[in-house]
């Protein structure tokens, strides 16, 4: 089966600095990739890119079989294979928890009000916010803002979802109700692509792990193997300072 | 000396009169300047090409000049100019309009600048187009935010509309010069004026904090 996502030779400038040099990467359907690397590294920077939220300067990408730089592919049309959660949460805050996830299948499915309604109440159902649909994100919890914006991303039913530091922003005792969705999606099979520094969920829950640093990615391979004799003094140094 | 009642009684008819044409005025300028205003500062917000430099000049000359001499010039200078006639209510609400839109379209900016770019690549991110974005998540905040300091700037405007009297429009306050030259009593005009106008700046006021109200202000 082909790869989900294709990157080749991926390179991304900001003006004269190379965020992201020469990333070669292939995630197949049912993979959970988690990404780690010191901050700098371009986690973030890559995320966004297979997204197109940042332009890419150089490569090759493909999501879905959508290849960006065809003609008749538009970012739009790569970014409905993705679905995107920020670490800032970025909840509409001029609409309830319900009309945040209806958003998405409305305006990008052409979905009725009713069906839009119906499937944004199931998927608040399914991280346990079933109770809070009528809320403002600013009445809210980070962690269930946070739940919300997860729920809104798989509303427009993407083949494969990305997480952007999405516990970072959240105090210690509200992460795990985040990453225990997180934990429920990835049991599920879905396809996820998470950028953090929580090293109990990697080694828990990614079935791959990669190492960037300098805009490369440096390792690429099983958690297990990678967290039990790191293969690099760089990783073996960043370890070190995320665990302590 | 005493407050003669009777001097304000009988000047009460000429005093609405001149309410009416202020709040005419006003209302003319403030409805202009809110077109002119969302569609120079969309321009400015977005960057335009060449149309917001032209934006920024027009800002630039409105902000750089009295409200007064923008009067003188439009009622004497650009007739002259153009070979046209205006009238004093025309010239006096094409003032204000132009005045008031070039603030505005500094509110309108700065209201549409602050949104959280979070907010769009979210909305991005779903697979939205940029137009639907901005109709259905920038717009909307961006406007809310445009409330407080748009109230503001209606009162500003109510209040200008007072020294139209120099081009002879018999708003308000040119009711009240006129008023103390035949009665000889400044006090009593002059007072009456001014509670004139706190009405009508207290009623903006109230109207304005009921709409602040009614919307969620985010």
């Amino acid at each position: 089966m082909s790869p989900l996502i294709t990157c080749r030779k991926l390179h991304k400038r900001f003006g004269a600095i190379e965020v992201l040099r020469d990333i070669n990467l292939e995630v197949h359907t049912g993979e959970v990739v988690v990404i780690v690397g010191p901050s700098g590294s371009g986690k973030s920077t890559l995320l966004r890119c297979l997204n197109v939220l940042e332009p890419i300067s150089g490569g090759e990408l493909e999501v879905g079989g959508k290849r960006l730089g065809d003609r008749r592919t538009r970012k739009r049309d790569i970014r409905r294979e993705t679905g995107m959660v920020f670490q800032q949460f970025n909840l509409f805050p001029h609409m309830t928890a319900r009309e945040n996830v209806m958003l998405g299948p409305r305006k990008v499915r052409r979905q009725s009000r009713r069906e839009a309604a119906a499937l944004a109440d199931r998927l608040l159902d399914r991280v346990g916010l079933a109770d809070r649909s009528h809320h403002y994100p600013s009445e809210l919890s980070g962690g269930q803002q946070q739940r919300v914006a997860i729920a809104r991303a798989l509303a427009v039913n993407p083949r494969v979802m990305l997480f952007d530091e999405p516990t970072s922003a959240l105090d210690p005792e509200l992460r795990g109700e985040v990453l225990q969705v997180m934990q429920g999606l990835a049991a599920e099979g879905m396809t996820m692509l998470i950028v953090t520094h929580e090293m109990r969920f990697a080694a828990d829950v990614a079935s791959r792990l990669i190492f960037m640093d300098e805009g490369r990615i440096l390792h690429d391979g099983d958690p297990k193997v990678l967290f039990e004799s790191p293969p690099s003094d760089r990783f073996r140094d960043f370890l070190r300072h995320v665990q302590t | 000396m005493d407050f003669r009642w009777d001097v304000v009684w009988n000047a009460l008819p000429q005093m609405v009169d001149g309410a009416q044409l202020t709040a005419q005025i006003t209302l003319l300028g403030i409805g202009g300047g809110l077109i002119i205003g969302t569609l120079c500062g969309l321009v400015t917000a977005f960057r335009v090409p060449i149309l917001h430099w032209l934006v920024f000049a027009y800002v630039s000359v409105i902000r750089g000049t009295p409200i007064v001499v923008q009067a003188m010039f439009i009622y004497f200078a650009l007739p002259l100019a153009l070979d046209i006639t205006l009238s004093g209510f025309a010239a006096a609400s094409l003032c204000l309009a132009m005045n008031a839109g070039a603030y505005i379209t500094e509110i309108v900016r700065g209201a549409v600048q602050s949104i959280d770019k979070g907010l769009q690549d979210a909305g991005l991110a779903l697979g939205m187009s940029y137009p639907q974005v901005l109709l259905s998540i920038v717009g909307p905040l961006a406007f809310r935010r445009t409330i407080p300091p748009l109230g503001n700037q209606f009162i500003i405007s109510l209040k200008d509309s007072a020294l139209f009297l120099v081009i002879g429009v018999a708003e308000l306050a040119q009711k009240g010069e006129q008023l103390t030259a035949q009665t000889g009593r400044a006090l009593e005009i002059w007072t009456a004026v001014a509670v004139f106008y706190l009405i009508m700046t207290f009623t903006l006021a109230m109207i304005m904090r009921l709409i602040e109200r009614r919307m969620r202000i985010l």
